[in-house]
């Protein structure tokens, strides 16, 4: 399907060109921005989100006039959340298909094998949902942006959140990958300094990314010490994982339960009301805890347009066009460096307020949410959040020294 | 004990899962000497025809027990006459082709069919929810997975032992041109093990669908996990289907409890082991089967 669409796109630039060859400039092609999302397999419902945020960005831009008066066009690969393919679809997307810029990424396994690669590449890449602390920290490079939260972000959050909690012995379920080994890194360093008496267990538990059964993972967690669980399971695994939670009867005992990816929309829809209440709840952007402008009209455009509010993942594939429309605009060119330089210390308004990418390791200044499972919202078949929190950017974030990252 | 108890029901329910699944594909390389990438495939069309009729439609579960099986049953007879009949007679290598272009095929067509989110079934009323065995909640819908699989199981070995169909297969799977000789329709036969293998696939799909999430990715899963039972238990092999699907669920819920550090390795563990000694795996025949 991607392939035809390219196809047609393709030929469709081919003719335009021969007819106009005499009386269009240069100017006036259109700008291309290349996608490299998971769009087939267990976690293609990832890139579909990013592709209808995206969607919803460019034709808004389109409709404006465009980024420098010429319209944006969008071409998409898939990583197939595998590293290599990434890669491959990089240097396609570049090489072949003549693209201005990047956004992308799922995974941080694909992030970290793809980073590397881009100053070979010259071209921005700005990261709308891999979460690894890496690629703004030992491995950043002067192309590569993220807007999205990362790793070491969310878990400074989830640190502030568990030092309020009574729980003493804590332990992690978590896929056995960077994301769930780096979740928990973080997370205990982090609750560790605001909390030196907690103990963080040796037992931990990482099970296989896509391990359909998690019983035996939960029995051990059951059987031991914990009183404090810290779930970085994410996806059709985490709705897997609460299914079989509920059968185990674990959520009746008294764990205090902080899930890092858990406020996502596409498994709370999935999981309706066995979502259990009262458990604590992250996502990188919560359509209901921001009220500015800017918010309320991509909320508002984006449930016109799917039926359903938009998932983190929309909203940073969104915001990421958004961010490229102004550092084109300020740059006033494409010039792959320009660009980059202008996405250095840029603010912009986005969903989640006013972000900027800092200056020195490129991470956006974005805010974690976390928030208490409550009642269903009838509307759309989801629990809702209660006593939100919205941790400030800057406070979350790392110092440039502690990134790694030498810009 | 409770601890061992548990794990040992939830070993058998991961693992009598993986037979139904396993046995199809060992059933269809028996007879047909097709290696069916497109088995998995044909799974995750059991579950999402399930979800289809249990949440859309509204049908009981236990219509789509009987139904989705047969839809998937009836697609795979038209597979065989439009396209696998061509390579039958030629190179295993080619079926391994056809076969995984089915699996592109179906798993794009099932997500631009029913997407790409991920959806749940829930198990029928009378198996919602959990029973106290041995001090440890267990899942109702467990015990019914660990029972249709031991039905199965006896009523695939009542159909190969005592049945003229069964014994019909199993002339066909050790001889096919002595079995023609003898006028067996072998036509028929091929086409009726591949729909069998079909059925049993999406028998498992159905069974799977109200314990574990459905994406367009669930079919790569369970074959990968399909594979490793068969090289396990012995490719072609009824009792080894049998045998490397408990081991593999055994691996899996002993594995990950026990020794979760090293619980992704495990299974490829058990795989590299049984090869070194058994290449045909513990119950396989000879490199002739």
């Amino acid at each position: 399907m991607i392939k035809t669409r390219v196809k047609k796109i393709l030929v469709a630039i081919t003719a335009a060109a021969a007819m106009g060859a005499a009386s269009t400039s240069y100017a006036e092609e259109p700008i291309r921005i290349g996608g490299i999302y998971i769009l087939s397999g267990s976690a293609a419902t990832y890139g579909e989100f990013a592709q209808k945020g995206i969607n919803l960005a460019v034709d808004e831009i389109n409709a404006s006039g465009g980024i420098l008066g010429r319209q944006v066009e969008m071409v998409y690969e898939d990583s197939q959340g595998k590293a290599s393919v990434a890669i491959q679809a990089a240097r396609k997307l570049v090489y072949s298909e003549g693209v201005d810029a990047l956004v992308g990424l799922d995974s941080s396994g694909v992030a970290q094998g793809m980073v590397p690669t881009m100053p070979e590449l010259q071209k921005p890449l700005i990261i709308t949902h891999a979460a690894t602390p890496d690629v703004t920290g030992k491995l950043c490079n002067a192309f590569t942006y993220r807007i999205s939260v990362n790793v070491a972000q969310n878990m400074k959050a989830a640190a502030l959140v568990a030092e309020k909690l009574d729980a003493t012995n804590w332990t992690t379920i978590g896929p056995d990958y960077a994301f769930g080994h780096q979740s928990w890194e973080f997370f205990g360093n982090y609750l560790k300094e605001l909390k030196p008496d907690v103990n963080l267990m040796s037992e931990t538990n990482f099970p296989r990314f896509g391990a359909e059964d998690f019983t035996p993972f939960i029995d051990r967690v059951m059987d031991s010490d914990a009183d404090g669980v810290l779930i970085s399971v994410w996806g059709g695994d985490l709705v897997n994982f609460i299914r079989q939670a509920n059968n185990r009867g674990f959520f009746e005992k008294d764990y205090e339960l902080l899930f890092t990816v858990g406020a996502a929309t596409e498994v709370l829809s999935a999981l309706g009301d066995e979502m259990p209440e009262g458990v604590h709840l992250s996502t990188r952007y919560w359509y209901d805890a921001y009220d500015n402008d800017v918010n309320a009209h991509f909320v508002k455009a984006y449930v016109d347009a799917y039926d359903v509010p938009p998932s983190y993942n929309a909203e940073g594939a969104y915001a990421a066009i958004y961010a490229y429309k102004k550092a084109m605009e300020a740059a006033g060119t494409t010039d792959a460096s320009a660009v980059a330089k202008a996405l250095s210390g840029m603010s912009m308004e986005a969903p989640n307020g006013t972000i900027t990418f800092r200056k020195g390791d490129n991470q956006a200044m974005v805010s974690p949410n976390w928030g208490i499972s409550g009642p269903m919202n009838s509307k759309y078949g989801i629990r809702t959040l209660t006593d939100l929190q919205i941790f400030d950017g800057e406070d979350v974030a790392r110092s440039i020294e502690e990134t790694g990252c030498n810009l | 004990m409770s601890g061992i108890g548990s794990a040992l029901l939830n070993s058998l329910d991961i693992g009598l899962l993986l037979f139904i699944i396993a046995v199809g594909l060992n059933i269809v390389f028996g007879v047909l000497n097709i290696i069916n990438f497109a088995h998995g495939a044909l799974y995750m069309l059991g579950a999402y025809l399930a979800f289809t009729l249990i949440n859309i439609v509204g049908m009981p579960f236990w219509a789509a027990l009987l139904l989705a099986p047969l839809g998937v049953a009836i697609l795979a007879v038209l597979i065989d006459r439009f396209l696998l009949r061509y390579i039958y007679s030629r190179d295993i290598a080619d079926s391994l082709l056809l076969t995984f272009a089915l699996l592109l095929i179906i798993n794009e067509s099932v997500r631009m069919i029913w997407g790409s989110g991920i959806q749940v079934v829930q198990p029928p009323q009378l198996l919602a929810g959990s029973m106290d065995i041995m001090g440890s909640s267990i899942p109702t819908y467990s015990l019914f997975v660990i029972v249709m699989g031991l039905a199965l199981l006896a009523g695939l070995w009542f159909l190969f032992n005592r049945t003229r169909i069964g014994r019909i297969m199993r002339a066909a799977a050790l001889d096919r041109d002595m079995a023609e000789v003898l006028c067996i329709n072998t036509r028929l036969v091929v086409t009726g093990v591949f729909a069998f293998g079909a059925w049993l696939a999406a028998v498992g799909g159905v069974i799977a669908a109200p314990m574990r999430a459905l994406d367009p990715g669930m079919g790569d899963k369970i074959i990968i996990e399909s594979f490793i039972v068969v090289v396990i238990g012995g490719l072609g092999s009824f009792p080894g289907a049998l045998l490397g699907a408990i081991i593999l669920g055994l691996i899996h819920g002993f594995g990950g409890r026990y020794f979760p550090e090293v619980n992704m390795l495990l299974p490829f563990l058990g795989m590299a082991l049984v090869l070194l000694f058994k290449p045909n795996g513990i119950m396989g025949k000879g490199a002739a089967a």
